[in-house]
């Protein structure tokens, strides 16, 4: 960035439009606010935005949740599908997860260019979801060695704005604790099929999952991403304060406070223990948070 | 996209019951319709500008159980491959979720979708307002259930608007599916499936002009006319719910500023 020198920006700034610079000088504006231990949309530099988990949004889906940090969307559906387990793994099924950022979720995204971040952010998830334990595979498994589920949870952002890894894991999460497995029944072909009311009583079938059923998660892994600027640490950045400040910190822990992983790609700022405590302190806070959230909504689907 | 095992391991969604399908729609004249409504009864439509903060402006629709989220940027730099024009261009595109369709699909790019699209919005907005740069017009179709490609024009011009593009007027699009003897409004997905002839038309009802009519399959001349007629009314009623949507959203954020 070319700030000709502070000073003169300092004078600027008395007599430019707010937006203005806003937008010539990201970096005085952002620091200006830190200055005044506040940011650009009014929180504490420590707060999370608002959040909101909403089930059951897809309706054609198995399992569904849509999330919303601040502006940051996420929509996530599983759809189960029946599939020949490996020869490796003839009890367990499987479990596909693919991150989608679509032209419609930030300006920065054009059709056939997909975004830098789209790759990164699915391994992330895949590495997070699979390392924590969270899923027995061995649950998904309907005949051993004959079938098997095939869970396919895709997860599309509807509204970029920062801290898309923490929404996109929130929204993975919530849709798996909303999954509800199909009742399904082997026919003479060796076929998978669904079961209706009426075909309960059918003997013929042999009957493989017979009521619908949920998983069983066992440790919940839920994160809050950081940014470290000079000493100030900014819990969930928005997309303006992303593209300003380098230095990322994601923590995922799980519900029981275990840390599952820590991720800091680099930046410019070398992140002392004290600071990667206080992001650790922060995220045990957040994931409290978090998981009251998911148990309210969860409650809430059971009495309904 | 049902049938297609390009990808590994081959999975399939289990059906219902394997072997006899479901009786499919009767064309006699006392069929109901699977969602029983009457034959020329839209479904309920639900509109909401400024669902994504990301874009310049963008809408979000529900008719029934099709959803569809549009997104409009700019107007912002031509690509830089583009020839220099004074008038504005537009530029569209239309993608499914994977989990739009009953059957899990690839969700890509629905590139006929995106030229119908296109071409629909092309002769409402007023090009020559924004010279050399480029307006993008998105979408994302959320879930799948019929009449989606007029439920995407109707909702990409909530969003021009919404992103304050100059336009002549709101463009609303509805189609008709031929059944037999019988003209049904806003078909849905099964009934799509089995129709025997389609129509649809993109207008713009205030100035009582065509942007786009596509028929397809086997048609009288009287039965056109009788389709056009009832989506030229649909539409009208439809722009009329779109306009009251960008008040309502107008009048909010006067409330907020004020």
């Amino acid at each position: 960035m070319s700030v000709p020198n502070a000073a003169a920006t300092e004078d600027l700034s008395s007599e430019m439009e707010v937006d203005a610079f806003r937008r010539l000088f990201p970096l005085r504006y952002f620091e200006r606010h830190l200055a005044e231990s506040i940011r650009s949309d009014g929180r504490p530099l420590r707060e999370a935005r608002d959040t909101s988990i909403f089930l059951g949004a897809v309706a054609s889906a198995n399992g569904s949740a849509l999330v919303k940090i601040g502006s940051t969307t996420m929509l996530t559906a599983i759809k189960m599908e029946v599939m020949i387990p490996s020869l490796e793994s003839p009890d367990e099924g499987c479990l596909a997860i693919d991150f989608h950022m679509p032209p419609i979720c930030s300006p920065i995204v054009r059709p056939g260019r997909p975004a830098e971040a789209e790759p990164v952010v699915s391994k992330q998830l895949s590495d997070t979801i699979t390392s924590s334990g969270m899923i027995d595979l061995r649950e998904l498994s309907l005949v051993g060695g004959k079938a098997a589920w095939m869970a396919y949870l895709d997860i599309y952002c509807l509204d970029a704005d920062g801290s898309l890894f923490d929404a996109a894991l929130l929204s993975a999460v919530a849709a798996l604790s909303h999954l509800q497995i199909p009742a399904v029944a082997m026919n003479d072909d060796g076929k998978i099929v669904l079961m209706s009311d009426e075909d309960g009583q059918k003997q013929a079938k042999e009957q493989v999952n017979k009521e619908k059923r949920k998983l069983t998660l066992k440790s919940i892994p839920l994160s809050l991403t950081c940014i470290l600027h000079k000493n100030y640490i900014l819990a969930d950045p928005t997309a303006e304060e992303e593209s300003i400040v380098e230095t990322h910190v994601t923590i995922i822990l799980d519900t029981s406070g275990q840390l599952i992983s820590l991720y800091k790609p680099g930046g410019p700022v070398l992140a002392y223990t004290s600071a990667i405590q206080d992001c650790v302190a922060l995220t045990r806070q957040r994931v409290k948070e978090l998981k009251s959230f998911l148990d309210k909504e969860n409650s809430a689907m059971e009495v309904e | 996209m049902a049938g297609k095992s390009g990808t590994t391991p081959a999975t399939y969604s289990p059906s219902l019951t394997t072997g006899k399908k479901k009786p499919l729609l009767l064309k006699e004249e006392d069929w109901t319709r699977p969602d029983g409504r009457g034959f020329h009864q839209c479904r309920p439509a639900f509109f909401r500008t400024g669902a994504v903060n990301a874009a310049s402006g963008s809408a979000y629709a529900e008719f029934g159980n099709t959803k569809v989220i549009v997104s409009v940027f700019g107007p912002r730099e031509s690509k830089k491959a583009m020839m220099y024009s004074d008038t504005g261009r537009l530029n569209c595109n239309v993608s499914y979720t994977t989990f739009s369709t009953p059957v899990r699909g690839q969700g890509s790019d629905h590139k006929e979708y995106s030229s119908m699209l296109h071409k629909a919005l092309e002769g409402a907005i007023i090009l020559d307002s924004f010279p050399k740069t480029t307006v993008d017009v998105f979408a994302l179709v959320l879930e799948s259930s019929g009449s989606d490609l007029p439920v995407v024009i109707s909702v990409a011009s909530l969003a021009l608007a919404d992103a304050g593009i100059l336009m002549y007027d709101l463009v609303a699009s509805v189609s008709v599916s031929c059944l037999g003897k019988n003209l049904v409004i806003d078909p849905i997905f099964e009934e799509e499936n089995s129709q025997d002839g389609s129509l649809m038309i993109t207008c713009m009802p205030s100035r009582y002009e065509i942007t786009q009519l596509t028929v397809t399959g086997e048609w009288s001349t009287p039965k056109i006319n009788e389709g056009m007629q009832l989506c030229l009314d649909a539409c009208a009623k439809l722009a009329k719910i779109m306009r009251s949507c960008l008040k309502e959203s107008a009048s909010d954020a006067q409330d907020e500023s004020s």
